[in-house]
């Protein structure tokens, strides 16, 4: 039991990762970024690419695929949002705009093999590929008879990491506090000369960097890297993930994350693999009904 | 007056026919000349999505069988030419496929399609058209004779090369059994798969009779990426054998995970195991590690012999399971072929002609000899491998058929 | 392009080996006009796979263990979807935009994950076979229906409950200050695409010799939706258009299949941000305008002006 709780705090891990990249969009831009979830995959398959098929070492990798990644954001804003925002197009737009972006990217991942256009970046098609070994030390502990993977170790550390760093930027920077203020106020915030554009551009650009990076913790710790990831791994958790926390909290986020991670171990150990996901919808669903902001949201919208 | 003539027309025909249909079994002389004439089949193969790791395959041993029965003149001087269509792993794209495929041609007969899942569209589509369909991968279970279970009418033009796991499974076990006497296992199976499925049914019904114990069998997706959890559950049984029945990344992931998590027993598999892509992915951690297959790479007997090498020479590397049953799959359609005496004028009849003919099929394959069971079923030797760690395989024994 | 060459120059032939094709178009624009009714009422709801499943599996359910005649059995599975339709309607309906899409969403995955992957009965992962499918005959129903449909939720957009629809979509508070019953509006129209949903998987399972949870996914509705927007939602006619040519592009795009995805994801952002009112829209470009829809009682705005 103690070893599938250790389990349980590794995927939460990454669901947590996952989500706060989620809840920062909506919270911010009030977007659902469905664009994330393959944005979550390319991270993936670029530090694969770089490692595997360009000898890369493995940290120039990973920062060289986060900021790709972050880039890709960019190409978030520019062809899927910004176009609608300039026309005052209602959210639901903006949601199906993500929704193809994601086609795209995942589709031409699929399609890149040997000999086609993308072979640069991918070349397996739709199959599922793992990192070399020996990429990352991984020397596994034996501890109290707990099998304790030294992976998933460092990416229940970077996590922590990386949660207390957002926040402190979010705190006490000034992109913090102009986040927080179109966060907050969208009209207001241009009104006090926050160029609204350009914090859309940042969020969008930190929220696809930290689902990169999650996409990339998940390929070294699962060993599976395939353009379907993040489709049928993280899409639609992190959506649970983020309405169970909160959409829009950080904080809610990562205790989404985590939650999400537990319950789906203990649903298995007790049920079964099916169940476990089902749960978690059924909790979304309730959730929504009840207390459509989440455990730790706090914003009121009008449209509720 | 006119009944007289047409007794006479009949008698007529009678006699017509019967010089007609003169050749006898085995024969390769026909009265119906095949020269000149182009024999088609299609196939309807899984080339992209989850199947995408076996349709390729099956479609190099094809492409191979063709050219190769093409270049040494046919079939009775008849060319074959076969057309190869993907269905994306996707049921109802397979079925839409094998639509096309079957009214828009000239079609003698189809292979495929590549999975079990999208076998349970298909072949029931080929039996209501009455055109012969060999599957050359598809193992699970309710695929020959009852391609409609629950229904039990026999299809009657269903036929399958891929040695099924009905048989595979057990042998594997029993030859396991016998060597190393294991008390108990734990059943690890994609219960959102119907090959995984199916397989693991068949260890769950085959394990009592070896003396073998199954302490838990633990469900999971297909979708599944992290099985710490699933391992987990089942390591902690301390079993002697964990049986895997899944395909594609899974039995990989599932034995470097549970050798991480300190197992150090056996693990038996379905044909899942068998390709080499498998026991690459799987390395070290999967040496040793034993399934019953169709096909083994360095049997040495001509058949197989030919077939290895003329594969490397097209395509640069080793062939697998899939190629083999493809390349399988095309030879036992081409020795139908040319004793079915096809007309090449009524379709129908002629699809009708060539079922009957691949009944009576017994020839040398790169499997071994193959049959037909009486339900259309693979008869041949099962070849027990295990996994070298280094991408291999070696042979540990072989079952002859019963 | 032999897809339209031999469409023109030998349509029975096309026919002949394209039926399963036809048919799927024919499924596919039922369910787009089931998502169209749920969109003039102004609600983006993303249920309509989980409710084909409904229909989907109690068809073929009851044809199996009763063995109640066909007919029957899909009059009772559309009925169960929309049965289901008002209970998930009641709590789910008082959210709106966003939330509603998310909570819809739920409903379908905890339906499948939940409910159609655990209950034996159901077969689980591996679906059911459906002994009575006829993929030939299958299709006659599929090609009487769409006509039937359309005209019937035309019509129905011409009432006061259509009009009322209308009024909900422009504005909602507005609309519930002038005495309209907002709530019973909302639920009727998703009650009504549940029923239309659960329909078009019955008649799926007709033509189909299985029925499997894989197909009722989230992809099957987001293709739903994909219908919608690119065929635009102004009228009736324009998801039936936007299905029709997004299940027959990946034949027409034979040449390019392994791309088609790339296609659709690009179509569907290129329409969303430059026509979003869809290739039936009201508007200056739109390619077809047929005015005869709007001759009496023309609606101000329309269900695009909610994209």
């Amino acid at each position: 039991m103690a070893q599938q709780l250790l389990n349980a705090i590794f995927i939460g891990s990454i669901y947590a990762l996952f989500a706060v990249g989620y809840t920062l969009v909506f919270g911010v831009l009030d977007v659902l970024n469905l664009a994330h979830s393959a944005v979550f995959m390319l991270g993936a398959v670029i530090a694969y690419s770089l490692v595997a098929l360009h000898g890369a070492p493995f940290w120039l990798a990973v920062i060289l695929a986060v900021l790709a990644c972050g880039l890709l954001g960019l190409v978030i804003e520019y062809v899927a949002l910004r176009p609608l925002r300039r026309r005052q197009a209602p959210p639901i737009s903006a949601l199906i705009s993500t929704i193809g972006l994601a086609l795209i990217f995942v589709a031409l991942v699929e399609q890149a093999t040997s000999g086609s256009l993308f072979s640069w970046l991918w070349q397996d098609g739709a199959n599922s590929v793992r990192f070399p070994s020996g990429t990352v030390p991984n020397p596994t502990l034996h501890l109290a008879g707990l099998t304790i993977e030294g992976t998933k170790l460092g990416i229940l550390v970077t996590t922590i990491i990386l949660m207390l760093v957002l926040g402190s930027v979010i705190r006490f920077t000034q992109v913090g506090r102009a986040l927080r203020a179109v966060a907050e106020n969208r009209k207001a915030a241009t009104l006090l000369g926050i160029d609204v554009d350009r914090i859309f551009a940042s969020t969008l650009f930190i929220s696809s960097a930290l689902g990169g990076l999650a996409g990339i913790l998940f390929g070294i710790a699962i060993s599976d890297i395939s353009p379907y990831i993040g489709r049928d791994q993280v899409e639609l958790k992190g959506l649970a993930v983020i309405v169970l926390g909160g959409m829009g909290s950080i904080p809610g986020a990562v205790t989404g994350g985590y939650l999400l991670g537990l319950i789906e171990v203990l649903a298995f150990v007790r049920f079964g693999s099916n169940i476990a996901a089902g749960v978690a919808f059924a909790a979304l669903f309730v959730m929504l009904i009840v207390r459509p902001q989440g455990l730790f949201g706090t914003r009121l919208r009008e449209r509720l | 007056m006119r009944n007289v003539a047409r007794g006479t027309a009949i008698a007529l025909g009678v006699v017509l026919a019967a010089c007609g249909g003169g050749s006898s079994p085995g024969s390769s002389a026909t009265t119906n000349s095949y020269q000149g004439k182009t024999i088609q089949f299609g196939a309807i193969l899984s080339l992209t999505g989850a199947g995408g790791v076996y349709g390729p395959s099956s479609k190099k041993g094809m492409d191979l069988a063709v050219e190769t029965i093409n270049k040494a003149g046919g079939v009775n001087g008849a060319k074959l030419a076969l057309t190869t269509d993907d269905d994306a792993s996707d049921k109802a794209q397979s079925a839409q496929v094998a639509q096309q495929l079957i009214q828009g041609g000239q079609l003698m007969a189809l292979l495929g399609p590549t999975l079990s899942n999208s076998a349970v569209a298909v072949h029931p589509l080929a039996e209501s058209f009455k055109i012969p369909i060999l599957a050359v991968s598809t193992t699970g279970i309710h695929i020959v004779p009852d391609c409609n279970y629950p229904n039990a009418t026999p299809c009657r033009f269903v036929f399958r090369d891929s040695l099924g796991e009905q048989t595979a499974i057990p042998i594997n076990i029993m030859v396991y059994a016998a060597k190393a006497h294991p008390k108990t296992g734990v059943l690890m199976v994609a219960n959102d798969d119907k090959f995984s499925s199916d397989g693991g049914k068949i260890v769950a019904a085959t394990v009592a009779q070896y003396g073998i114990t199954l302490l838990d069998t633990v469900e999971f997706s297909k979708t599944t990426a992290d099985f710490a959890t699933p391992v987990t559950r089942a390591v902690q049984k301390h079993p002697d054998v964990i049986f895997i029945t899944s395909l594609g990344g899974i039995p990989a992931k599932i034995m470097i995970e549970a050798r991480k998590q300190g197992f150090t027993g056996q693990f038996l598999g379905g044909n899942g195991f068998n390709t080499a892509v498998v026991s690459r992915q799987a390395g070290d951690s999967g040496k040793g590690a034993e399934s019953g297959s169709a096909w083994y790479l360095n049997n040495t007997f001509a058949s197989n012999a030919d077939f290895v090498k003329a594969y490397r020479a097209k395509y640069g590397s080793d062939p697998d399971q899939f190629a083999a049953q493809g390349y399988a799959g095309i030879l036992i359609l081409a020795d139908a072929a040319k004793r079915a005496n096809l007309t090449f004028t009524d379709l129908a009849g002629d699809r009708t002609r060539l079922k009957d003919a691949m009944e009576t099929v017994n020839i040398n394959t790169p499997l071994g000899r193959f049959q037909f069971t009486s339900a259309h079923d693979v008869k041949q030797t099962v070849w027990v491998i295990a996994m070298d760690g280094n991408g291999g395989f070696t042979l540990v024994q072989s079952v002859n058929a019963s | 392009m032999d897809f339209f060459i031999q469409l023109l120059t030998d349509p029975i032939g096309f026919y002949n080996s394209h039926e399963l094709l036809v048919a799927q178009m024919g499924i596919n624009a039922i369910l787009a006009i089931s998502i169209f009714v749920t969109f003039y009422s102004g609600q983006l709801t993303l249920a309509n796979a989980g409710f084909m499943a409904i229909g989907a599996y109690t068809t073929v359910l009851l044809s199996l263990y009763p063995r109640w005649p066909l007919p029957l059995d899909m009059l009772l599975g559309s009925l169960l979807a929309g049965g289901a339709g008002v209970l998930v309607g009641l709590p789910v309906l008082r959210l709106r935009g966003v939330f509603l899409a998310i909570a819809t969403i739920g409903f379908v995955e905890a339906l499948l994950l939940g409910v159609i992957l655990n209950v034996p009965i159901t077969g689980e992962g591996q679906g059911l076979k459906n002994p009575t499918a006829d993929p030939l005959g299958g299709i006659v129903p599929i090609l009487v229906s769409i006509p039937v449909l359309t005209y019937l939720v035309w019509r129905l957009t011409r009432t006061r409950l259509g009009q009322a629809w209308a009024a909900i979509r422009e504005d909602e508070l507005a609309a519930s200050s002038n005495g309209i019953n907002v709530p019973l509006y909302k639920m009727i129209a998703f009650v009504i695409g549940a029923i239309l949903a659960g329909y078009a998987g019955a008649l799926e399972t007709h033509i189909n010799f299985f029925v499997d949870p894989t197909e009722y996914g989230i992809s099957r509705t987001i293709q739903i939706l994909t219908f919608a927007v690119v065929g635009g939602t102004s009228n009736v006619l324009g998801p039936i258009v936007g299905a029709v040519f997004l299940t027959a592009l990946p034949e027409i795009l034979r040449f390019v299949r392994d791309y088609r995805d790339v296609i659709n994801g690009v179509i569907l952002i290129l329409v969303i941000i430059f026509r979003p009112q869809g290739i039936v829209g009201r508007g200056g470009l739109a390619l077809i305008r047929p005015r005869w829809l709007h001759r009496r009682g023309r609606v101000r705005g329309s269900p695009a002006s909610a994209l």
